[in-house]
């Protein structure tokens, strides 16, 4: 039974990152009709440039106001770099009126040149975070094991998914940005400056990648410059079994592969692990092709 | 226009007359390694410890009264790239090629230079790499077999571990030397609870360690990268297994120290020598020149094993008098501890080479390595 416990608290860990990157997917293809390729390199990104100012600010002490100048630092510059995206990925082939195939193959090109940005960089090697961000302390609650950095990644994904369903349901911007989802056209003719909207989704997008990017570096202390591949595509699978374009979708659909995966490896094969993410997928493909949540389509007539 | 062509072709057909001019009065040696991408740093080694070398052996007015030119090729660590590469040195003429880093390049290469008659000397680990029947083939460092053997040894009759877990990733390195270890484990007599593989960078090995917690073992093995090796320490130090830890040769590497942070300590390493420890005065001499002219150590082990194999080479020209192959072949497949910077160089018949010396070192408190056990 602990076992079982100790996976959920495993899967629940990895399941909070993948939600916060997976509401950046499913939040732009709610609005754009557009799968972000170069969202999982902003994440990368932000771990990067996260280790980069707390090499500024001081290795030396640990504590929470570090690691807050190092958050706040590392979503200004991520929430810039989501709007440049934007701006000069996206946008000049919005105006221009071309298919939404050019925007894809737009959203991959700039994954490639982030990424090998990256590389150029910061080098081709793996870099290291510090082992001292967080305390190294573990708890043990009746045999389950939960370290602080667990907890605090868990229980911070909870906080920030919690403000952007507050964000998007209870401001006025959140609700020109559900009218944008449904029907872009439609929000212009109400007044809404649908650019705007989008600009905002970006930030939002952006924000949640830079905080997961932070939390693959306090909790796995390694960064490297393809890895955003390999985030970026969990969590777009997570936001295609949450149901694309949904956010509590995303969020349910993050947590849940987190889980998933944490049970396939404990308990059917780690070799298998990422085999069955993608038959799982395949399925709810099959089965389910809206998702688990589904996207709310608004009556066409 | 026209007279412009023709300009350019004679000048290209003069160009190329000259340079096979050049080379009858040279004694070629290749360099085939990955200078460019994920192994560069490794590859550059090979290629800077070679040219070193050679230009040590030309100053002292070269071999058989001829100067020893270099030609390097980048394979980039690929098999498409080493094959295109092994074409290129048999084409330019050399005698001998050193390299390549990976046995996947290695491999590619191999059977060009057989049907070419050139020699090839790696550090490749893979054991496929000697069981072609290759006479061209001598392989410069020790296969992943005999690891595995001393791995088994160690763990089984030194260690007395009752129950081991096996852990790999797929690559075929990895995959291979942990296979091979754990078929020798039960060979000595050992119980292997459980073979398990991990995604390569997967970065989360939480789940596959909290199973192998439910089985209570002694010691976990881990036949992968340093990359890896790291956080699934400290995952398992953060899951409080308390099993010993033992990681295979690619565990060995300072960024594994940095990963697993405080957990690192107490950690076992297989490895041959690093190339500071080396008992030799050869070696002594040689990390000094290399330090001298390049400002910097050898990245690995693996550019004093490929060096070695270099060196044999020479020393087996020097002897024999001839630059042919085969008698070169014949006198080094007889060649008994011939004095290398890694250890006294010996080859049998099929290009292995014998006498490895493994050892297990043991990570301390402050972060530096203290051999435990050495084989004998």
């Amino acid at each position: 039974m602990n076992t079982f416990f100790q996976q959920l608290v495993n899967g629940l860990t990895i399941g909070g990152i993948y939600a916060l990157i997976a509401l950046g997917y499913t939040m732009v293809y709610g609005v754009m009709k557009l799968i972000n390729f170069a969202h999982g390199d902003l994440v990368a990104l932000a771990a990067y440039i996260g280790l980069t100012i707390f090499m500024k600010v001081g290795t030396s002490s640990s504590g929470l106001s570090i690691l807050l100048i190092v958050l706040i630092g590392t979503i200004m510059i991520i929430v810039f770099a989501g709007m440049m995206l934007e701006l000069i990925a996206y946008r000049p082939l919005r105006n221009a009126g071309a298919p939404r195939l050019s925007a894809v193959v737009s959203a991959l090109g700039a994954s490639m040149v982030l990424e090998n940005g990256m590389m150029l960089l910061w080098g081709p090697n793996l870099k290291i975070f510090p082992s001292n961000i967080l305390p190294s302390s573990t708890w043990s609650i009746g045999g389950v094991i939960i370290s602080s950095a667990q907890f605090f990644i868990i229980v911070s994904s909870l906080v920030f998914m919690l403000l952007l369903h507050l964000f998007i349901n209870k401001t006025k911007l959140g609700t020109a940005i559900r009218a944008a989802a449904i029907d872009q056209e439609a929000a212009q003719l109400m007044g809404i400056n649908v650019n705007r909207v989008i600009v905002t989704i970006f930030v939002l997008g952006s924000g949640l990648a830079a905080i997961g990017g932070i939390f693959v570096g306090i909790y796995y202390r390694e960064v490297y410059f393809n890895m955003g591949w390999l985030y970026g595509l969990n969590a777009f699978v997570a936001a295609i079994v949450g149901g694309i374009g949904n956010i509590p979708g995303a969020m349910l659909g993050g947590i849940l592969l987190g889980v998933f995966n944490a049970f396939i490896s404990g308990y059917v094969s780690s070799s298998w692990s990422e085999a069955f993410t993608f038959i799982l997928l395949i399925g709810i493909l099959i089965f389910r092709p809206t998702g688990i949540l589904g996207e709310r389509v608004a009556e066409k007539v | 226009m026209k007279k412009l062509w023709g300009l350019f072709l004679v000048l290209a057909v003069a160009i190329s007359l000259s340079s096979e001019a050049m080379a009858s009065s040279y004694i070629l040696i290749g360099v085939q390694a990955p200078i460019t991408g994920k192994y560069a740093n490794e590859g550059q080694g090979i290629a800077q410890a070679v040219k070193l070398i050679v230009s040590q052996q030309n100053a002292e007015g070269g071999i058989l009264g001829k100067k020893i030119k270099v030609i390097v090729c980048d394979d980039e660590g690929t098999a498409v790239q080493a094959a295109i590469c092994a074409r290129d040195l048999v084409n330019k003429g050399v005698i001998a090629v050193i390299g390549s880093y990976t046995s996947t390049s290695t491999e590619a290469a191999e059977a060009t230079y057989y049907r070419a008659n050139v020699l090839q000397t790696s550090d490749g680990t893979s054991d496929r790499l000697t069981k072609h029947g290759y006479w061209t083939f001598f392989r410069n460092s020790f296969p992943n077999s005999a690891e595995a053997a001393f791995t088994a040894q160690y763990l089984v009759n030194k260690k007395h571990y009752k129950r081991i877990v096996v852990l790999s990733d797929h690559s075929s390195y990895s995959n291979g030397l942990s296979n091979a270890v754990a078929k020798a484990i039960k060979k000595a007599g050992g119980t292997v609870i459980y073979r398990g593989r991990i995604t390569s960078g997967a970065q989360n090995f939480t789940p596959v360690l909290t199973k192998i917690k439910s089985m209570n073992p002694d010691v976990i093995y881990f036949g992968g990268y340093y990359t890896d090796g790291g956080l699934i320490r400290a995952q398992q130090v953060e899951l409080r297994i308390k099993a010993d830890f033992v990681g295979g040769d690619s565990v060995d590497n300072p960024d594994f120290l940095k990963l697993a942070g405080k957990s690192a300590a107490g950690t076992y390493l297989i490895n041959v020598p690093t190339p500071s420890i080396l008992p030799y005065p050869l070696a002594k001499n040689f990390l000094k020149a290399y330090k001298a002219r390049y400002h910097m150590m050898p990245p690995s082990i693996w550019t004093l094993l490929n060096t070695d194999g270099l060196r044999a080479i020479l020393f087996a020209i020097k002897e024999t008098g001839t630059t042919n192959t085969v008698k070169l072949a014949k006198y080094l497949h007889n060649l008994k501890d011939f004095p290398g910077i890694t250890g006294p160089v010996t080859f049998l018949k099929s290009g292995e080479r014998t006498g490895s010396v493994y050892m297990t070192y043991e990570v301390q408190e402050n972060g530096s390595k203290k051999i435990v056990y050495k084989e004998k």
